[in-house]
């Protein structure tokens, strides 16, 4: 069972040199995030609690996946498979468990444990066995695959701005608009498999503006309810909802360029760093979107010619 | 036409192609065989321009990869994909209106669940149903009979003849001789990262225990099965 362990440490350590940094800086930097994270959410919002279980148990239950458990359980004797499941929820778990106590609360860490163990000898599908339906149907991909994956969110996104409204609370409502358009932004996280850019028949410019198009037109689609309810309902806002729309825009395009600036690898720690400076000085995003839109013409030309 | 003139290609110090010369024809459904690690997929992905590569690819239509339909050995689907929307991006990548899909879907594949959950073969048939329905020149179907039933394997058999009739280019591995020798004009034996034999229809049954011969040799009677 040691093994399994060294095995999974292996495999982050090897996920942290291909992100293009080293183990020793990647955990330093997780840990740093992690705590950051963690402080601003408890400053933020007196739900932290709540969320901060939420979070942990979400990243607990996908290691409750059936097709991974029925592989553990062909690999290892009953005993030990529930020992093991039992661990690595509590080593994921443990982080969280810390922060909990060390914000002095005491029934949610016990709780938490409580939970995981549990989770431990059980395993469910992630996934739903459903086709969720989407409106993106036109333009299959990432808008698709991204909303079936992430649906709930645009669920209680649109719940809040109902609240909102119920509330007369604005800043809950940008809030609500902030999130439907920053949820689309994980669509592009990660290269597809090269198959996907070498069907298209376009060059790497043309290929570039087809997915800038296709997923403006899309995040519009999900965005602009919102915007125009809000829009509608406080007038003299409709600075701050125009320029939380046109930002989100923009930085819609820097995700898509930087994936394919880095493409067909992972994007790069040079792309994030340049991404996370934009976020504190957006007029960045001026020279940013130029630059890694001829990065990703150069990385695209290989395979679209 | 494609014409691999001089191709050679290396993954580090390993050389997996060895100046590869070779034309595949209009109209004239061409094998490839080999064992596992001959080179036979990195060939096909260096004919689609997927990989970089020693040499020259010329063909009659350029660029040659906005007319190539490549199934591929293990055809990859995103988690939440529906084979109907799979079949739509394949489309619309080449600028093809997808028209009525229900009469298309000559597999009867329920294209309405996600591509991720069917079978083995039913990815195979819906890939194959995606590239014939991009309406391209010349193609490439690596493994196209892998998984696939019985029935399938019949209707496979035909679009490959159908293909041959509309004086397409095909070029097709398969692990299962008689798959090849049913459906192609000639065959090209690719060992080790070279094409050691071409034969022609009327020779098929004299390669196959050639390589019979190659493969077993003495293995079964060094096993001592008892």
């Amino acid at each position: 069972m040691i093994g399994y362990f060294i095995l999974q440490y292996r495999m982050t350590n090897r996920k942290l040199n291909d992100f293009g940094i080293g183990p020793v800086i990647g955990y330093v930097l997780l840990t740093a995030g992690f705590i950051g994270l963690s402080v601003f959410l408890f400053y933020k919002t007196a739900f932290a609690e709540y969320i901060y279980i939420t979070v942990a148990l979400a990243f607990v239950s996908n290691l409750s996946e059936i097709k991974r458990n029925d592989f553990l359980k062909a690999c290892f004797s009953d005993k030990k498979f529930k020992l093991l499941r039992i661990s690595e929820n509590l080593v994921v778990t443990i982080p969280f468990v810390c922060f909990l106590f060390f914000k002095q609360l005491l029934l949610s860490p016990v709780i938490l444990i409580g939970i995981s163990v549990l989770l431990g000898l059980t395993s469910f599908k992630t996934t739903l066995h459903f086709t969720v339906p989407t409106p993106f149907f036109k333009r299959p991909f990432e808008f698709s695959v991204g909303f079936r994956n992430t649906f709930y969110l645009f669920i209680i996104s649109y719940l809040l701005t109902f609240f909102a409204l119920f509330y007369d609370n604005f800043n809950l409502g940008v809030f609500a608009l902030l999130l439907v358009i920053v949820i689309p932004f994980s669509y592009y996280v990660r290269p597809e498999n090269d198959y996907f850019v070498w069907i298209f028949n376009s060059s790497s410019k043309q290929f570039l503006f087809h997915k800038i198009k296709t997923g403006l037109f899309f995040s519009s689609m999900l965005s602009l309810p919102i915007a125009l309810v809000l829009g509608s309902s406080y007038p003299a806002n409709v600075e701050v909802i125009f320029l939380s729309i046109s930002l989100g825009y923009f930085f819609l395009i820097t995700m898509i360029l930087a994936k394919y600036a880095s493409y067909p690898y992972e994007i790069g720690l040079p792309e994030v760093i340049i991404i996370v400076a934009s976020v504190f000085f957006p007029p960045l995003l001026l020279a940013i979107i130029p630059y890694f839109f001829i990065k990703s013409t150069k990385r695209l030309t290989r395979i679209l010619g | 036409m494609i014409e691999v003139i001089g191709l050679s290609k290396k993954y580090g110090a390993k050389q997996v192609l060895k100046n590869i010369k070779i034309k595949f024809e209009e109209g004239i459904v061409c094998g490839i065989v080999g064992e596992n690690g001959a080179g036979k997929t990195t060939l096909f992905r260096c004919i689609a321009g997927l990989e970089d590569y020693e040499g020259k690819i010329f063909s009659e239509i350029n660029p040659l990869k906005n007319h190539l339909g490549f199934l591929q050995t293990e055809p990859y689907f995103f988690s939440k994909i529906t084979g109907n929307e799979y079949l739509r991006l394949l489309c619309n990548a080449r600028n093809k209106e997808l028209k009525d899909i229900e009469s298309k879907n000559i597999f009867d594949l329920p294209l309405n669940q996600y591509a991720s959950t069917y079978s083995t073969g039913m990815k195979k048939k819906l890939a194959l149903t995606a590239v014939l329905l991009q309406e391209n020149n010349f193609f490439i179907l690596d493994e196209p009979f892998n998984g696939v039933d019985i029935h399938s394997n019949i209707i496979i058999t035909e679009i490959i003849h159908k293909l041959r009739e509309l004086k397409k280019t095909v070029i097709i591995s398969s692990h299962i001789f008689s798959t090849l020798s049913d459906n192609c004009d000639e065959i090209h034996l690719l060992k080790e990262g070279e094409f050691i034999n071409k034969v022609t229809k009327g020779e098929f049954a004299k390669l196959e225990s050639e390589m019979k011969e190659i493969t077993i040799g003495d293995k079964i009677e060094r096993l001592e099965i008892k």
